[in-house]
């Protein structure tokens, strides 16, 4: 087929590129049996709000093989989740806000109270 | 094991809720107001939690440190909160990067090389220490819709069950995928550009 889309051009990083004819046999195997890297994405988020089935598993270790991009993104999702998750410890980086004295002492009032309950 | 007497806490004056104002206040203050985003309702939840800890102090064991036992008592508060709000899902919320960022892939379905995502330097546990990433972190959450923000924040921050989420929030299952792949795909576009890029371009010169 003509203009085919070449998924792994020189200059690749991926693990697996096309550099003699048996890998890019290879790659042009996994590319059709893999989902597209805009699949891949979707499949990637749902990935870290419930468990793949083993064969999608297996099959994004295979599209890693010749995508790199696509094994970033999911990194990057998971760091994602470790800046959120962090954010309570370093809520004094994350903004300068501060609760007013009036607001404080109307706190400490109710506390106060709560307490002799 | 020595044996721990909890009232022995509190006569050396460990329980102490108007110190929680002063030592804690801020901090929990600053959570909510990232996740409610109104300075009022901000406070009120606040106010809320240092109430509920009093009365529930005899649950801390001291296995966590006092500011981590408060804010687990502050993430229940935010989930109540939304709870009560219980909006329906806008059809706003769901337009949000409704392409999913079409550009950045060929019409074969695969990455663009060039545009591809960019390998990040420094390591994530590098950055989180550096106070001017928390501002391109929050700048980058505040671009999102505040439904999709909200969505985001009780599952990766408040790490709540997408089916909790769907129940608090009123989503159905299919929104909430939706919202959380746009929002995850749209944070993760952000920091790369505002913060990933400038990092590498910086340490290059």
């Amino acid at each position: 087929m003509s203009g085919e889309f070449n998924p792994s051009p020189e200059g690749n990083p991926s693990f697996l590129a096309r550099r003699n004819p048996f890998q890019t046999a290879l790659v042009k195997f996994i590319a059709e049996h893999t989902p597209k890297c805009r699949e891949v994405v979707r499949i990637l988020s749902q990935s870290m709000d419930s468990k793949l089935p083993l064969s999608m598993r297996v099959k994004l270790r295979l599209h890693y093989l010749i995508c790199t991009w696509c094994q970033r993104y999911e990194k990057h999702l998971r760091e994602l989740r470790k800046f959120a998750a962090s954010v309570p410890d370093h809520t004094d980086a994350f903004s300068e806000d501060t609760l007013s004295p009036t607001a404080k002492d109307r706190m400490k009032e109710v506390l106060r109270e709560a307490r002799r309950e | 094991m020595r044996p721990r007497n909890k009232d022995s806490i509190k006569c050396t004056g460990m329980f102490d809720p108007e110190r929680w104002v002063e030592e804690h206040g801020d901090c929990l203050y600053r959570y909510a107001l990232i996740r409610v985003r109104k300075p009022e309702v901000a406070e009120d939840l606040v106010q809320e939690t240092l109430c509920a800890a009093v009365k529930n102090y005899g649950s801390f064991g001291g296995k966590s440190s006092e500011r981590t036992w408060l804010c687990g008592i502050l993430k229940n508060k935010i989930c109540d909160h939304f709870r009560k709000l219980g909006r329906e899902t806008c059809f706003t919320d769901m337009e949000f990067l409704e392409d999913e960022l079409s550009h950045k892939f060929v019409p074969q379905g695969f990455w663009n090389h060039d545009l591809g995502p960019l390998e990040w330097k420094p390591e994530a546990d590098v950055v989180m220490h550096r106070s001017e990433f928390w501002d391109t972190f929050r700048n980058c959450l505040a671009k999102l819709p505040q439904r999709v923000a909200d969505v985001f924040m009780l599952r990766e921050m408040d790490e709540m069950e997408t089916a909790q989420i769907c129940d608090t929030l009123k989503v159905s299952p299919n929104n909430l995928w939706v919202m959380l792949h746009r929002a995850r795909m749209a944070l993760r576009e952000c920091l790369e550009v505002n913060w990933f890029k400038e990092q590498s371009s910086e340490g290059s010169v």
